[in-house]
């Protein structure tokens, strides 16, 4: 895939608005390819906080865009198989040229799959992301006929070196982020930058072994991810950098297994910090 | 003008403001101190202000509109009135001084440029925040 190609492609996920109201809420859909290996759940929430880009860049005429930074509550209610329509929608809370808040969800075949809640993203000025006149383009598009389908294609996992494993309690673990990937090309044109969401689907792998073995008695073997809190992103993850990740067992409640999540940068810095809770798999 | 706001009103909300500093920072409720430099004593970054006005808003059921605190700073001063070019004038250095009565003389650089007033927040700022935007939500009822 091109550069150009690749373009609202390799990491776009609203393929139509079905229903907008500016500034205030969008209802919308994105088809998740039949011939991909799976769409994690960060990967449907990205989804959500897309459709909720599009409704703020455009209420702002796109002199800025948000970036992911803080998500209080996303709730994984159920699991998103590849040949499924997401249903997504969005309602703003508020929006103006320093930022979007706003809450979300997505539906496939009527069933709740994600709430996200309390979510807010900071503006940053678009045009060191993107071409404001290609986005504005790009949204008519999505008003109109809708983008076409079967255009996203998979992203390949960073590498994970696991260096600190205490089984149960804690893990550390080194995420190389690739130099090159389609998706930059699309997250962003003028800036790649490592998709938080990614960041957070690779974290939450590590957190589910950590849940598993934290819960090694159980009868129970298989844990999933039922709700993640507290995530806030400081900065930006760029290409080729590689990003110490950490996840720490915080204890057990009502059935559920915390684990706390965080990730620096060469330097020491935190980057990025979260909670998640898992649950027993049909819980 | 300075706000005239009581020690009552701010001990009123002074836990509440604690706690969800503290949760924003993910630091300790009693590394919350309500004269410590969020930014020069807590590490505090943009991203945590805006952390802390969300939180805030959800805990007290109040709107805070971003810039607030410099907004409320500059008072009845005209944009022009309060800053040239980034930099306060001597009247907006002096207003700020006033707003910001809780925080030491020589905290305040002069001159002072704008995108500096962070470096002097406090959680006793804040405190002062929540309890002017009570006041507007009860004035607007």
């Amino acid at each position: 895939m091109t550069d150009n190609a690749a373009h609202f492609a390799a990491f776009s996920f609203v393929d139509r608005i079905t229903d907008f109201v500016p500034g205030k809420s969008a209802r919308g859909t994105f088809h998740v390819p039949a011939d991909i290996a799976a769409f994690p759940a960060c990967l449907v929430a990205e989804a959500v906080g897309q459709l909720a880009a599009w409704v703020s860049m455009e209420h702002i005429d796109y002199r800025g865009r948000p970036v992911a930074a803080l998500a209080f509550e996303t709730r994984f209610l159920g699991a998103v198989a590849p040949g499924d329509t997401l249903q997504l929608n969005v309602e703003i809370d508020s929006v103006d040229d320093g930022a979007v808040s706003y809450r979300g969800w997505a539906d496939v075949n009527g069933t709740r799959v994600i709430e996200l809640n309390d979510c807010l993203g900071p503006m940053l000025p678009v045009a060191e992301f993107d071409a404001p006149e290609a986005l504005r383009e790009h949204f008519a598009l999505l008003r109109g006929a809708g983008a076409q389908p079967d255009r996203f294609h998979g992203v390949v996992d960073p590498e994970v070196t696991v260096v600190e494993h205490l089984p149960g309690q804690s893990m550390r673990a080194a995420l190389h982020i690739p130099t090159t990937a389609t998706f930059f090309a699309d997250h962003f044109p003028r800036r790649p930058v490592f998709p938080a969401t990614l960041l957070l689907n690779a974290q939450i792998g590590l957190a589910g072994t950590l849940a598993r073995e934290a819960n090694a008695g159980e009868a129970t073997t298989e844990w999933v991810p039922a709700r993640m809190t507290h995530v806030k992103m400081r900065a930006f993850i760029t290409p080729g950098q590689e990003v110490d990740s950490r996840a720490e067992f915080t204890g057990t409640q009502d059935g559920l297994t915390r684990i706390a999540l965080s990730a620096r940068n060469a330097d020491g810095k935190t980057i990025a910090t979260a909670r998640v809770e898992f649950a027993a798999a049909g819980a | 003008m300075a706000i005239e706001i009581t020690k009552d009103e701010i001990n009123a909300v002074y836990p509440t403001v604690a706690e969800t500093m503290a949760d924003a920072l993910g630091c300790d409720v009693d590394d919350i101190k309500l004269d410590v430099s969020l930014i020069e004593g807590l590490d505090a970054e943009s991203i945590d202000f805006l952390d802390m006005v969300f939180r805030l808003e959800r805990a007290f059921k109040i709107k805070i509109p971003r810039g607030k605190i410099i907004d409320n700073a500059r008072g009845a001063l005209s944009e022009a009135e309060f800053e040239q070019k980034g930099v306060l004038t001597p009247t907006g250095l002096a207003q700020l001084r006033s707003y910001l009565s809780e925080i030491p003389a020589e905290r305040f650089a002069d001159p002072m440029k704008v995108k500096d007033i962070p470096r002097l927040f406090t959680p006793e700022t804040f405190c002062k925040l929540v309890v002017q935007a009570q006041r507007d939500a009860k004035a607007a009822a």
